[in-house]
């Protein structure tokens, strides 16, 4: 057993948190409120330059041929800036399904030469969402619609824009008819892939919300260290000390549950379910109670549009609830745990099963 | 002990009903649940005509002794009162600083002439109130405010400058009462006084501060020679630390009883969302919806609890301390779960109100504003400090 990432996978994971870094500072995102797409050609043509639509696309088809655990790293940079453009719809939840169906299916085969070009952008739908993000940038939807999964190019379907708490996020509602020509599966494979993409779906936002927390814990800390009261800064009191320590500790557990859910993906995806809906629950906890300590450390300040924070916090809250809040995946772990076949008991507290 | 309501109580309680549904018509029908904390932005306008309104009624300063205007209403109307108006849906009632902390604050420590002077406005509901304490070096530390009163005998006025920061609804009052230094080479709590200060001035500037709900309630106000009246200090210079804790003690008074009933309709309405919604078949739900209410109950009956033992002795006894902690808390659970109970509405701006870009709902806008409750006011962390020195008499925090 390994829980460390590899040297290769480490000195990837520094070039582009370098980048995000670098590109997108919280003046950027706050001009991308304002923009009418939210988002920018340069900034996607930086990450295509990156390598990072490229990753996950096999080798077959001018990928890099890698797997989600070796991007998972990357996710949570992502969240860490709050990068406001649609990069892990298109390559941690399109790009794996795409590449299930490329063999028997040239259109999978096409678009996912031009995910690997920077060519194409795919926004994706779940039914646990209602809400489709980003897809005003994407080129093609994939849709479901009970056992079928659809391709759609964005002008066959109709959008409805939907503002979100969060201004960093283009929300949608979308009406669609979907045809025999669109339906890229159906039947069983359809619902495993449903699955598959919800499963998908919930990783990245995992991710994310580490990076979040991780963020919102840094510029806090900052915080305390800055702000004078009572001739002393504020993070010498232990009650602050105490809010801070506890985000720590959740937020570093929380790591080992995300990537063992990524690796369970790649390495074992009959216990994806389980592994992923674990990692959903613990970074999502990690995130909201970041989120609360850090605006009650920060005091009216934290409350004022003007500050930072709460860029990072809407995030949270909002990607807390997408793809499954807390309550969805927690029953999917009772559903598991209740099962009469669960490997629960003595010998089974640390089995490889669970 | 007597826990129910007599006959006359529930006289008084069906008058004000009756007056409420008469009068919450019209030109003011529009205003059923506008306004309050994180919604003040709404209708300001009619809201003050509103407030002129309850003044004709005889409804505005219940509370205050009858000579300066008021009904000297028991706390059991009071109770009622406030039952009442937010059972009807009134609006948030934008002179809530000038009623609740201004105007008493001058009844207790103010003289007879300071009485006669601010008392009609805040009775009649022409003038409103803010509170200009917080500085920006100076929040949970607010003795350490460096805003200076320096008295000018030829104007014969006092002179103020400095900034006051976080200051509510600064921006629709008018008048703020300030404390400042009247001794400027004292520190802490020495050296301080309690200023009326007309806000209409020259020297006065207030600037809007956006908060996380894209509107703006409270504002930094900049002092730059601020004329205020030598009549306008209550009490004597160096009294001002004294007043401004009895101030804090009104604060925690009667008036957070009408904040209890504007939660009861907040519990309500999303207790209806979850049965509309389905989100009440979730267990987790369930059981927070129902912890929600036993521990609203909680407040409620200990705020009465805590009132009636003030009525008695006329202090406040160590309750009221653990009071704030507990409703902001409260408060702000309540929003986790009106938020989660919304489910993907929650998230969604309001589309009824497409004027403006960053539109929240009446629940989001809570949700939000729930955020500030545990910090404006005096933060948890500060009352809890409060608690455990005051209240239980543990060893005190080393001060630098
Ligand atoms: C919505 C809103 C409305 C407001 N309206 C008004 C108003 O009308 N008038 C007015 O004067 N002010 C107003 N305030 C200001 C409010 O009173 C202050 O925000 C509050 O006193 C805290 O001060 P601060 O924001 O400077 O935070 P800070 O004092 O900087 O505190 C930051 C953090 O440090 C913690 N901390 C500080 N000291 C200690 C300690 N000794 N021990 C443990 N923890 C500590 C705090 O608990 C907090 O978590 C308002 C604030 C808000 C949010």
């Amino acid at each position: 057993m390994d829980f460390t990432f590899t040297k290769d996978q480490q000195l990837y994971h520094d070039s582009v948190k370098r980048f995000l870094t670098a590109k997108v500072t919280t003046e950027y995102i706050r001009q991308s409120w304002a923009s009418h797409t939210g988002s920018s050609a340069k900034l996607w043509q930086g990450l295509v330059e990156l390598g990072l639509t490229a990753m996950l696309v096999p080798k077959a088809y001018q990928g890099l041929g890698m797997k989600l655990l070796d991007f998972i790293l990357l996710a949570q940079e992502c969240g860490r800036v709050a990068l406001p453009e649609p990069l892990l719809e298109t390559t941690m939840v399109a790009t794996p399904i795409l590449g299930t169906l490329a063999e028997k299916d040239p259109r999978c085969r096409s678009l996912l030469h031009k995910i690997a070009a920077g060519e194409a952008r795919i926004a994706v739908l779940h039914t646990v969402n209602n809400l489709i993000s980003d897809a005003h940038n994407a080129d093609w939807l994939l849709l479901p619609k009970s056992d079928q999964l659809h391709l759609l190019a964005r002008d066959q379907v109709r959008l409805t824009a939907q503002a979100s708490i969060d201004p960093s996020r283009r929300l949608f509602t979308v009406e669609w008819q979907g045809s025999s020509e669109t339906c890229l599966t159906s039947g069983t494979e359809g619902v495993a892939l449903l699955a598959f993409i919800l499963n998908c779906g919930a990783l990245a936002t995992a991710a994310q919300l580490l990076g979040l927390a991780e963020a919102m814990l840094a510029m806090t800390v900052q915080y305390t260290i800055d702000r004078q009261q009572f001739g002393r800064p504020i993070g010498a009191n232990q009650a602050l000390k105490h809010h801070l320590a506890n985000c720590a500790v959740a937020t570093e557990f929380a790591k080992a549950p995300l990537y063992r859910a990524a690796y369970t993906v790649s390495q074992r995806p009959s216990q994806a379910d389980l592994a992923i809906s674990h990692a959903k629950v613990a970074a999502g906890e990690a995130a909201v109670l970041t989120a609360k300590h850090c605006i009650q450390a920060h005091g009216a300040m934290g409350y004022t549009w003007e500050c930072d924070l709460h860029i990072f916090m809407k995030r949270a809250w909002t990607l807390d609830k997408f793809w499954g809040p807390a309550g969805f995946h927690k029953n999917r772990l009772r559903l598991w745990l209740m099962d009469t076949k669960a490997k629960i008991g003595a010998d089974q507290t640390f089995s490889t099963q669970s | 002990m007597k826990l129910d309501f007599s006959t006359e109580e529930q006289a008084f309680r069906s008058e004000i009903a009756t007056w409420l549904k008469q009068n919450l018509t019209g030109e003011f029908a529009q205003l059923k649940f506008c306004g309050g904390p994180g919604n003040e932005h709404r209708s300001p306008q009619q809201r003050k005509r509103w407030e002129q309104k309850l003044a004709e009624g005889g409804w505005s300063c219940i509370g205050w002794p009858q000579q300066y205007g008021g009904r000297s209403c028991s706390i059991e109307q009071q109770v009622i009162f406030h039952e009442e108006y937010h059972r009807a849906g009134a609006p948030g009632r934008l002179s809530l600083l000038g009623e609740g902390l201004a105007g008493p604050t001058i009844i207790a420590f103010g003289n007879e002439a300071q009485k006669q002077k601010y008392l009609p406005g805040i009775v009649a509901g022409t003038e409103l109130w803010c509170q200009g304490y917080s500085e920006p070096g100076a929040g949970s530390d607010l003795a350490s405010v460096k805003t200076k009163a320096c008295f000018n005998e030829t104007q014969g006025k006092w002179l103020i400058n400095g900034q006051k920061v976080w200051t509510s609804l600064a921006h629709q009052a008018d008048y703020c009462f300030v404390i400042a230094r009247t001794n400027p080479a004292s520190t802490a709590h020495k050296g301080l006084g309690f200023f009326l200060v007309k806000m209409d001035q020259p020297g006065i500037e207030v600037r809007g501060i956006k908060q996380i709900t894209g509107t703006s309630e409270f504002n930094e106000v900049f002092f730059n020679n601020a004329e205020c009246d030598a009549e306008g200090i209550i009490g004597a210079p160096g009294d001002g630390w004294k007043i401004a804790m009895g101030l804090l003690g009104f604060e925690r008074g009667v008036s957070t009883l009408g904040l209890q009933m504007q939660f009861r309709n907040e519990l309500n309405e999303i207790i209806r969302i979850a049965k509309q919604n389905n989100a009440y078949r979730d267990p987790a739900i369930r059981q927070r919806i129902a912890q929600s209410h036993a521990e609203l109950k909680i407040m409620r009956y200990n705020a009465l609890r805590m009132l009636s033992a003030q009525a008695e002795n006329g202090t406040l006894q160590k309750e009221a301390l653990i009071y704030k902690v507990f409703w902001a808390s409260w408060h702000q659970n309540l929003g986790e779960l009106a938020i989660d109970v919304m489910g993907p509405e929650g998230q969604i701006l309001d589309k009824s109100n497409s004027g403006s870009e960053y539109t929240l709902n009446h629940l989001q806008a809570m949700y939000l504003f729930a955020r500030a409750d545990t910090i404006y006011g005096g933060t948890n962390e500060i009352q809890r400090n409060i608690i455990a020195e005051r209240g239980l008499g543990m060893p005190k925090e080393p001060r630098a």
